[in-house]
């Protein structure tokens, strides 16, 4: 039996359609990404899948228990951790008094081993917490009570990169226990590091379902040059390259050749960028013709890949500002 | 079991000790100001004067005695209406705070009903009612012998006693505003007018004639003056009002399981 089973889910708010017909399913042991730009319905899928939302139709079942089954649900979520978008608690509380409440009702098998992994400020009041430290905290009572089935949403959100590169160790780890996880993203790079499937979301749709190598070897680079002299705008054409645009800097280029050692008496930079999903050694034979100034590549941003693969959308409204951390958005100003 | 109702209980803790020292406070100034007053005038000429309205939105009887004093005083504004609103004002946070603030998610991923969260969270209020009508009677007992007009101590317990299932009711009602608004400002607000509405209806039903109609009022069903100036006891108004809690979070109840969590 499969831990999480998704069916034909859909959740309408009025004439808001969050969630339209979303199937999928989770194996026991997976680590099973959900990903989606904000705003796709993910959180609204992960809150009807725990019942705090009922379906307007279709039905999602966790560890076997039907989402709108109370006393079943209720059965389910001993073994169950949650990890919500924003995890709260009682400002004037403590950690200590609001893991003592959770101890008490869930059980505590593992509390002192992930404090020591996440240290939380126990004895201070929620309300002086960071929103790294209410993470943390977010994090260690949904694994305390040593459940089978974690589901998180968005769970490395305000943590620094070094507490989300501790995180992804720990849910490896989790795996190796044979714990089942489910976690919402919109960074891809951050689900490719641990998640074995994915599912992505978007406008409410489930537009696929597959390994991450799959996804990986489809979503492919992004490439950001700048190259010193000119490049014909045809230099790239093929089938592998998506998206080029180049543009040409004279009244800065000098400042920018002076970083480098070349001596090629040129006196412009062109500036290219595309989406590469080729091999990778055929794109570095390509580049190996020209001299840069500068040259990153770097994983195709979640936009880029839906776009390519799933057709555009309204720009405005699937990509707030903002909303993406620098390196999910290589291109800088030029986002989609 | 109990063990949410113990955490709120003690979330209430620092709050009841606040109503505690302050309804002391405004106890003992009623209590201290009463020998001069009943010394140097007659307060009943004095009501004399008052209109009707007045006299029945305080349920007053008579001002010359300790008894008729204190129930037209402290009773009628400290218990029925600032109690009243505040233990209306409190419930009405009872769910729609945690929503509001986004702790419910997590309050709900403990394997607990959304019937025993709502109950023990709502049981939690017996902390400030059940403290404050414990200590203001041996306050105000203590204060009246030493002021030299000791006041009947049963008819005190009676009143004390009658006034839980009353703020209880009270509390009934800010809790099914919990329930129907994910917006505790909203819920907290409208506690206040129910409250404060209830009490002018009550007492304006009278007035006009239309007694019946005020039937829907928990202030209609306690009634501090009556025990302590005639020692007359209304136990079936604290039945009704028990009854009318039960009503209250039990509708509660049924619309919490129910609605959406958003």
């Amino acid at each position: 039996m499969s831990v999480i089973d998704v069916s034909g889910l859909t959740k309408h708010y009025g004439e808001v359609r969050a969630v339209q017909g979303v199937d999928f399913t989770v194996e026991a042991g997976e680590v099973f990404g959900f990903l989606g730009p904000n705003g796709a319905g993910k959180t609204t899928t992960i809150r009807t899948m725990l019942g705090l939302l009922s379906p307007t139709a279709g039905q999602a079942t966790v560890l076997g228990a039907d989402s709108t089954d109370e006393p079943a649900m209720i059965a389910a979520k001993r073994s169950i951790g949650y990890l919500p978008a924003n995890p709260a608690f009682d400002d004037s509380a403590t950690g200590r008094e609001i893991l003592d409440l959770h101890a008490s009702i869930k059980g505590a098998d593992r509390r002192a081993e992930l404090l020591d992994r996440f240290g939380v400020p126990l004895d201070r009041a929620i309300r002086a917490y960071s929103s790294g430290n209410r993470q943390k905290l977010g994090i260690v009572q949904a694994f305390m009570h040593d459940p089978e089935l974690v589901i998180m949403d968005e769970p490395t959100s305000g943590l620094d990169p070094l507490m989300q590169q501790r995180f992804n160790e720990f849910v490896r780890a989790e795996r190796e226990q044979g714990v089942t996880v489910f976690f919402s993203s919109h960074v891809l790079s951050e689900v490719r590091q641990v998640c074995d499937r994915v599912a992505i979301l978007r406008d409410g749709e489930l537009v696929t379902t597959e390994s991450i190598e799959s996804l990986l070897g489809r979503s492919g680079k992004f490439v950001h040059a700048r190259i010193a002299g000119h490049v014909e705008s045809d230099a790239f054409d093929g089938d592998a390259v998506h998206g080029f645009e180049q543009t040409l800097i004279e009244d800065r280029a000098e400042e920018l050749l002076a970083v480098t050692d070349l001596q090629r008496g040129t006196d412009v930079v062109t500036d290219i960028q595309f989406t590469y999903t080729g091999d990778i050694n055929d794109l570095l034979a390509e580049l190996n013709a020209y001299s840069f100034v500068d040259l990153d590549v770097e994983e195709a941003p979640l936009e880029e890949v839906f776009i390519r693969f799933y057709g555009p959308d309204e720009p405005s409204e699937r990509t707030p500002t903002g909303q993406y951390s620098e390196t999910d958005l290589p291109g800088g100003d030029e986002d989609v | 079991m109990f063990e949410l109702a113990r955490y709120e209980a003690r979330r209430r803790l620092k709050g009841t000790l606040y109503l505690t020292v302050g309804l002391t406070l405004l106890a003992g100034m009623y209590i201290a100001t009463f020998p001069s007053m009943a010394e140097d005038m007659n307060l009943d000429q004095f009501l004399d004067q008052m209109p009707e309205v007045f006299l029945e939105l305080f349920n007053i009887a008579t001002m010359n005695t300790i008894e008729g004093f204190l129930a037209a005083e402290l009773y009628s504004i400290g218990w029925v209406l600032l109690l009243g609103l505040y233990t209306a004002y409190s419930a009405a946070t009872v769910i729609a705070d945690d929503i509001d603030r986004e702790r419910m998610d997590i309050l709900l991923s403990l394997p607990m009903s959304r019937a025993r969260v709502l109950a023990e969270k709502f049981l939690a209020l017996l902390v400030p009612i059940g403290v404050v009508n414990a200590v203001l009677p041996v306050v105000i007992y203590v204060g009246t012998v030493g002021i030299g007009y000791p006041i009947d101590p049963v008819n005190l317990a009676v009143v004390h006693l009658l006034a839980v299932p009353y703020l209880l009711a009270c509390g009934g009602i800010g809790l099914v505003l919990s329930v129907l608004t994910s917006r505790s400002t909203i819920a907290q607000r409208g506690a206040l007018v129910a409250i404060f509405g209830l009490f002018l209806f009550e007492s304006l039903t009278t007035i006009a004639g239309h007694e019946w109609l005020g039937a829907i009022a928990p202030m209609r069903y306690f009634d501090a003056t009556a025990v302590l100036v005639d020692g007359s006891y209304d136990w079936a108004g604290g039945a009704i009002l028990l009854g009318g809690t039960v009503l209250l979070v039990g509708a509660s109840v049924v619309y919490f399981r129910r609605r959406d969590i958003e």
